[in-house]
């Protein structure tokens, strides 16, 4: 690629690269992020090469692989345009097929469409998948564009057009009036709003600034950022670049959790590359103003999505939070005003640059601008990664886009927030996503973490999840969080193995409220949540494990047993032969011998009649 | 010990307050574990003071500073691999195996960790064995897990 | 000269360096603000959340707020007030998770007789670190020696050696043992039962109604609190 030395020579690249792109009859377009290589979308790479590999079809069927395009329980996805089919769960094995039927002859491979489960209809094109239909695939939709280690895919898909917009004709000020403008509000969870912050990192006072990008995505079941960083790097790195002309910043960091490594790998392919043609370093564009970017990998701490603690590692040291009375904005890396910002916020700008900040505030809610990414997870047909307009409601979410629930039992809550959030009941389903509406509800709208949990889930386990999660994750330097996150996951636990009381629960009580005021940092205020929101609206499920030793999802292992319903058993033996702990008995009756019962469960799968159910165990109090 | 690799990796690097995590993750990535001694040359080529890189060592859950057996097993317990019942799967490791997460088994042969999430939510509960993801695995899954082992060395495991 | 502002703390007026730490202003004023991990010469880490005060904003605006003392920066027209409800509330439960890890301390014994705690409510443990920092500290910043530092995360976190071995830059000058609160000689009372006993009973009664009220705790005696240098001076005690 050449080294673009004036915003013109962008523009003159870009023209050249649609030029070459329009030659291609056919495009095969694969998505291959984490989850699709996963789930072996590298090896149907490998065989659609080979079959590839043939005169008749080497230089008229172009192969883009990209990265994740959100439809994850469907991956391998294989697009085939322009004839506008999508196929599914692709197999090595199906390629054959896919090649002489589809491409030789323009027929559609019906097994391998989608079918729509609640009319049993096959669909043809990704556009009238019911998945995509209610969805505002502003940002997600882009990686259906670009191979992530191709800038080429980028620049001919309106790339960097932004930038080069900003370079030639924004003041610094007047970027930060854009952003202002259309309302934007940090995606990291907090909200914050963004053009606010861009402000006051442009006013503190100090000698360096330095831009960052939170790539940490610690919230387990959240994967949003992956899917952008991974997919599109390139747009990210637009978005700081815009961002680091706003602020007055040459040097920037993209602070990536380890446990990602292609997205790791995807960035530093995307920073060369722009490195190369003058996107970053000096001089870019011709111009007087000069940035780059260093990729720092997280060493495995959710604590460093936090933003003195992610600055502490940037700086090699351990990830401790400080108390932020001065904010990071102010005081950050190195003691220097420095601007975090999440992933997904990163990648808005170039759009609002481009399409203009009234574009942006005409989509969402009074309050929450724009489009959001959920990673719609849990007990949902449809797992993936979901960009709707803010103001959607969960109910349309989960079951319009999510396809309601996964195996057949009653959904009985959503988790959004991540660790830091809070369950929302069925009943309170048609609120819609907005920052002030979930929080009131008693959640939060966090990253985009949104777990659908069903009637299988006992939510005082659930909550005990996420006590024991943060307690993993804790810095351990404030006594609230160390000791008190310690102390209300010690009461979760008698709970759940039949020891609670009321008097304890009343401790509980109390403990929240002095980690949400008292803890140093976000992590210990927030902990509580997941306990507060789910005693607001479970209650009845902690009063059952207090007061009558029962656990009304089936869970606790200490407060269920296995029995087999002697009606229903057609003594084939199966579970006999699975059970690793020698528990079944085989007699006139099939019985499981409680004291030798580990409650794996393996029996319960295995059984074809379905005659092995968990009752109320035997605890004695 | 054979630190004979460790030049390379601190070659070049120091200039940056983050360096001293790159090279960690780099002898990390080079022998499987962080061994002592070449923490120690490292705290002395870098300047960085023993005990920072003793901190660092034993705060990011990415370092170990004890060698891990030959096969690596890390089961994934995110929220979404939790309410798809990834804590059943890991009790069963744990029993058959007889390890605890974070320790090898005594004949060196399985280490087992967990992660709190992988990003692989739609393939819930996820596993993965020595670099490979396993999905939607179940207690009754984990023979043929532990069978893939064997297959792949082609003798017979004590567990398996 | 630094400059000097004026705050409200508790409802008397300090003054004191701008930028200076308001929990220090407080105890050189004689106010009482009950602190563990705050020792003079060193950062302040903000990590024991005992100097907890309640920052009123002046505007009108905004909701109050709980923070340390220790960490907050003093500033012109600044109000806190260490005894609020809320202040004395966290302070309580705080504190009542502090002895539920260390009954034995005489100077976490102390704390809870001071804030008022009767009663445990948790199975107590007997940790003899409560990771205050001070070692830590005054090792790293005063004798410029970084010898020791808390290792590992959450509840596995510990002060410790590198790889458990005292490093040639230890000066064996002992003042980690020295500034620890855990080796102040601990209460000749009996504890056994999850409650204060019946020594301390009385200033616990105090406490509860006056909850500004002063025990002459073995915190204050080595470490900068006003009362006791005033009490020093007036006995001709050094």
């Amino acid at each position: 690629m050449p080294r673009l030395d004036s915003p013109a020579a962008l523009e003159t690249l870009r023209q050249r690269l649609i030029a070459a792109r329009a030659f291609w009859p056919v495009r095969l377009i694969l998505s291959s992020g984490t989850c699709g290589q996963a789930s072996g979308s590298l090896a149907v790479l490998a065989a659609l090469r080979q079959r590839l590999d043939r005169p008749d079809l080497r230089d008229s069927v172009h192969v883009r692989v990209t990265g994740c395009q959100g439809f994850c329980d469907q991956e391998p996805l294989l697009i085939v345009d322009p004839l506008d089919v999508a196929y599914c769960r692709v197999k090595p094995q199906d390629i054959e097929e896919i090649v002489s039927q589809t491409l030789l002859e323009g027929r559609v491979v019906e097994r391998l469409l989608y079918v729509d489960p609640r009319s049993g209809a096959r669909v043809r094109r990704e556009a009238d998948i019911p998945f995509f239909a209610k969805q505002d695939r502003a940002l997600i939709s882009k990686n259906r564009w670009v191979d992530p280690c191709n800038v080429g895919d980028y620049i001919a898909a309106g790339g960097y057009s932004a930038l080069a917009a900003v370079l030639s004709w924004f003041a610094p000020q007047r970027v930060i009036e854009e952003i202002r403008a259309s309302g934007l509000r940090g995606r990291g969870g907090a909200g914050y709003p963004t053009g606010k912050k861009w402000e006051q990192c442009r006013n503190a006072p100090g000698e360096h600034r330095y831009v960052i990008c939170n790539a940490d995505e610690g919230d387990p079941g959240a994967y949003m950022d992956r899917g952008l960083l991974e997919g599109n790097p390139h747009l990210i790195l637009e978005g700081m670049l815009i961002g680091a002309y706003a602020v007055g910043s040459e040097q920037g960091f993209v602070y990536v959790r380890n446990e990602y490594p292609l997205a790791v790998q995807n960035v530093r392919v995307a920073i060369e590359q722009a490195r190369e043609m003058g996107l970053l370093g000096r001089n870019i564009l011709g111009t007087n103003f000069s940035f780059d970017v260093k990729v720092a990998r997280g060493g495995g701490a959710f604590v460093c999505g936090e933003s003195t603690a992610l600055m502490a590692s940037l700086e090699g040291k351990v990830g401790e939070p400080r108390v932020k009375d001065v904010h990071t904005v102010e005081r950050g890396y190195l003691d220097q005003p420095s601007l975090l910002n999440n992933v997904e916020t990163w990648a808005n700008v170039p759009d609002i640059i481009r399409r203009g900040p009234a574009w942006f505030a005409a989509r969402g809610t009074e309050t929450s601008k724009g489009s959001k990414i959920f990673a719609l997870t849990g007990q949902v047909k449809n797992t993936g990664l979901v960009e709707v307009r803010m103001g959607t409601t969960l109910r349309e979410i989960i079951f319009d886009i999510g396809g309601g629930p996964r195996d057949g039992k009653g959904i009985k809550a959503v988790q959004t927030g991540g660790p830091s959030g809070g369950c929302l009941p069925v009943s309170l389903f048609d609120l819609p996503v907005d920052f002030e509406a979930l929080a009131e509800a008693g959640s939060m709208m966090g990253s985009g973490g949104m777990v659908v949990v069903d009637e299988s889930v006992c939510m005082v386990d659930f909550a005990k999840y996420f006590l024991k999660f943060l307690q993993d994750e804790s810095c351990g330097k404030c006594v609230p969080c160390r000791v008190g996150i310690g102390r209300m996951h010690e009461i979760l636990t008698d709970f759940c193995e039949g020891r609670g009381t009321m008097a304890q629960l009343a401790v509980l009580e109390e403990l929240a409220w002095t980690v949400q005021n008292a803890s140093l940092c976000a992590l210990g205020k927030t902990a509580p949540n997941p306990v507060l929101s789910t005693l607001r609206y479970f209650r009845d499920e902690y009063l059952a494990h207090v007061e009558e030793r029962h656990c009304p999802a089936g869970v606790c292992k200490a407060l269920i047993r296995y029995e087999i319903d002697d009606a229903l058993c057609v003594r084939c033996g199966e579970c006999i032969a699975v059970c690793p702990h020698g528990a079944i008995q085989e007699g006139e009756t099939y019985v499981i011998d409680n004291a030798v019962c580990q409650k794996c469960g393996i029996c319960e799968d295995a059984c074809a009649p379905e005659a092995i159910r968990r009752t109320r165990g035997l605890v004695h109090a | 010990m054979d630190l004979s690799q460790l030049e390379g990796i601190v070659q070049g690097r120091g200039s940056d307050p983050f360096d001293i995590m790159e090279v960690m993750q780099d002898i990390q990535a080079t022998y499987h574990y962080l061994p002592e001694a070449a923490l120690c040359r490292v705290s002395e080529t870098m300047g960085v003071p023993l005990i920072e890189v003793f901190r660092l060592a034993n705060f990011y859950k990415a370092f170990t500073l004890k060698p891990r057996g030959r096969h690596l097993i890390t089961v994934c317990m995110g929220t979404a691999c939790h309410v798809r019942n990834s804590p059943r799967f890991l009790d069963e490791v744990r029993r058959r195996l007889k390890v605890e997460p974070g320790r090898t088994t005594e004949d060196g042969e399985f280490t087992l960790e967990t992660v709190n999430c992988l990003g692989a939510c739609a393939l819930a509960p996820v596993v993965i064995m020595d670099g490979k993801y396993y999905e939607h695995m179940t207690p009754a899954k984990l023979g043929s897990l532990l069978g893939a082992v064997r297959v792949q060395e082609g003798r017979p495991l004590a567990h398996a | 000269m630094p400059k000097l502002v004026s705050m409200i703390v508790d409802g008397a007026t300090v003054r004191a360096p701008a930028g200076s730490s308001v929990l220090e202003a407080a105890l050189e004023a004689g106010i009482c603000i009950p602190n563990l991990c705050h020792m003079p010469g060193v950062h302040a880490l903000g990590a024991c959340r005992v100097c907890l005060v309640e920052v009123i904003p002046v505007a009108g605006s905004g909701r109050t707020r709980l923070t340390t003392s220790c960490t907050l920066e003093a500033r012109e027209g600044l109000v806190v007030t260490a005894h609020s409800p809320n202040a004395v509330r966290a302070r309580r439960n705080i504190v009542e998770l502090l002895l539920a890890e260390a009954p034995n301390s005489r100077a976490i014994q102390d704390l809870a007789v001071r804030v008022g705690v009767r009663a445990v409510r948790y199975p107590m443990r007997n940790k003899n670190c409560v990771l205050c920092g001070r070692c830590v500290r005054v090792c790293d910043e005063v004798w410029q020696s970084k010898s020791l530092g808390f290792v590992g995360r959450g509840s596995d976190c510990h002060v410790a050696l590198p790889f458990n071995t005292r490093p040639s830059t230890c000066k064996r000058c002992n003042t980690c043992v020295d500034v620890c609160p855990m080796t102040v000689t601990p209460c000749p009372g009996p504890q056994k039962a999850p409650a204060i006993c019946g020594l301390c009973e009385s200033q616990c009664s105090m406490a509860q109604n006056t909850p500004d009220t002063c025990v002459w705790c073995e915190l204050g005696r080595g470490f900068q609190c006003a009362r006791w240098q005033m009490r020093g001076l007036k006995a001709g005690i050094r």
